[in-house]
């Protein structure tokens, strides 16, 4: 069998940010997760609170004030509802709502027990729809693409490879030539995912995956344009032979 | 038809008189003929007074249902997006074959006439038969299987309470119900009898399990002082791995942590990693993925 040598050998990387929130569920999904969640609850052992707080204390009688009670049990009464089964200050019939009593919080309390504030999942970059922040589409995987000059296409940035090079340092080395030495970078292996075969002048371009831990790209030609872009918007801004070709080694 | 004062019965065996069930921590069952309930009746089962019990537990039926997927798993989440792309990809080998493990070798039977029906020989070497190790691809990449918790706490020998101190430990950390391990025999020197509560074990998995895992990784091990990481002779090369912890150690969980008047006496555990992969470097490569660190510079003692 005879195979024609390449023309040239081109190393790409496929740099990658890991999501960093959940990906978001779907309506079907939340429902369902809810239903499980409740039925949990239902089914809950009864909150043992003569183990947390011990008799006669003040953090017991704050506790206790804090709880709802229950309807007791009497005799000749009639339940519309059914007769109540008290065990522990409990309903058994339903789920026990635990209510932790509040303090008023402080404006500047920076104890660790302050309450939890959670930071929106939509950033300010998706705010304004800048493509080239790192911090954006928080629930998605980011793919690196750049386009070098007005005329050149939108791909995974891919270098040259000389002879006796080991494709994963070229493409490392490459993006930070290009890119700056602000990044900090893990190849993923050594190996190719995927080999893209030019038909026309028979080159090669072995793609490289790596991830992207902290740092941030910041192109040294002004030519060069780069863009953070998830697996969906991809499809977009590259041809379409490219995207069929790469599509099923991107994540969500 | 219970003789059990006879030289033939085993030791240790205890049974209740009326089921076939071993009594509670009790090894072994009669093995004086006639041997009676060689499959075990759960007489409970039989009986129309529980029918609850007739349901499996997987059943909404059964008073033993516990539900699942209860919330949104963000590490199975992440196992799932980044993990198993790349573990496929760091395993991958050109032209890889399936590495055939030691087996049990056969006789030539040409040579002589005694060789047919005799048992297999023994693998060659000093090692017994390995299982064998095959090529990575989309659907055998590793995962965690399940990760197991086993407090043996040697001092209930005296004091038979510090077990049930342990079983609430491990139930105040993960959140499920741990079972209790006894001694299985009398080890005199030891002062160890059998029957005799232990300690306490869990097996995780799922929700529970991951959940375990992040807070490990996170926030227990980050706060122990010079903790170096998981030792890289932990192995059963299998691709199950195992950890310690000591009793100092588990007081940084948060559920010990809050209230730390309630745990005067913490107890170390055991915690051994279930991985499905077939060697311990893919399952360090997988553990690693969640965060848990290796020594990997092990000459280097603390002073």
């Amino acid at each position: 069998m005879t195979t024609k040598a390449p023309s040239t050998i081109r190393a790409a990387l496929v740099l990658a940010r890991t999501p960093i929130v959940v990906p978001k569920l779907t309506k079907f999904e939340s429902q369902y997760i809810k239903y499980k969640s409740e039925l949990e609850r239902r089914l809950m052992w009864t909150f043992p609170a003569y183990y947390y707080f011990k008799k006669g204390t003040m953090s017991e009688y704050k506790f206790q004030s804090a709880q709802k009670k229950p309807i007791s049990k009497q005799p000749g009464v009639w339940y519309p509802e059914g007769i109540p089964d008290i065990k522990h200050c409990r309903e058994r019939s339903t789920k026990q709502e635990v209510i932790i009593p509040k303090e008023t919080p402080k404006s500047d309390d920076t104890s660790v027990s302050r309450p939890v504030v959670k930071n929106p999942a939509v950033t300010r970059a998706d705010e304004s729809n800048d493509l080239t922040s790192l911090e954006r589409q928080l629930r998605n995987t980011l793919y690196l693409l750049v386009k070098s000059g007005s005329k050149g296409e939108w791909k995974f940035p891919s270098f040259d490879v000389g002879s006796n090079q080991p494709l994963h340092e070229v493409a490392e080395s490459g993006i930070r030539e290009i890119g700056g030495n602000k990044l900090n970078t893990w190849t993923v292996s050594r190996k190719p995912v995927k080999v893209l075969n030019d038909g026309k002048d028979g080159s090669l371009e072995f793609l490289i995956k790596s991830r992207i831990f902290s740092g941030e790209f910041v192109p040294k030609n002004k030519d060069t344009e780069f863009k953070w872009l998830t697996k969906e918007e991809i499809k977009d801004f590259v041809n379409k032979d490219y995207y069929d070709n790469t599509e099923y080694l991107l994540d969500k | 038809m219970f003789r059990n004062g006879s030289a033939t019965t085993f030791n240790t065996s205890k049974r209740g008189f009326f089921t076939s069930t071993i009594l509670r921590g009790k090894p072994g069952c009669a093995l004086v003929p006639p041997v009676h309930h060689l499959v075990k009746i759960d007489k409970s089962k039989l009986s129309p007074r529980f029918p609850g019990l007739k349901y499996d537990k997987d059943d909404i039926r059964s008073p033993a249902y516990h539900p699942k997927n209860t919330h949104q798993d963000r590490v199975q989440e992440h196992y799932l997006n980044t993990l198993q792309s790349d573990m496929m990809l760091m395993n991958y080998s050109h032209e890889a074959k399936t590495e055939k493990g030691l087996k049990k070798r056969t006789w030539d039977v040409s040579k002589s006439p005694y060789h047919v029906n005799r048992p297999l020989r023994r693998p060659q070497g000093p090692e017994g038969q390995r299982p064998d190790v095959h090529p990575i691809i989309w659907n055998n990449i590793p995962s965690i299987d399940n990760v197991i918790l086993n407090c043996y706490v040697a001092e209930s020998r005296d004091n038979e309470l510090l077990a049930v101190s342990a079983l609430l430990q491990l139930q105040q950390i993960t959140g499920c119900k741990p079972s209790i391990i006894y001694s299985k025999s009398n080890v005199p020197n030891w002062k160890i009898r059998s029957g005799r509560q232990m300690g306490a074990k869990i097996k995780l998995t799922g929700l529970p399990m991951h959940q375990f895992l992040s807070t490990l990784s996170e926030i227990v091990l980050p706060r122990i002082r010079k903790y170096r990481g998981i030792k890289l002779s932990s192995g059963d090369s299998l691709g199950n791995i195992s950890l310690g912890l000591t009793a100092a150690d588990v007081k940084f969980f948060p559920e010990i942590d809050a209230n730390q008047d309630l745990w005067p006496k913490t107890f170390g555990f055991h915690i051994t990693i279930n991985t499905t992969a077939e060697t311990d470097d893919r399952a360090r490569t997988l553990i690693s993925g969640f965060q848990l660190p290796f020594d990997l510079e092990p000459s280097k003692k603390e002073a």
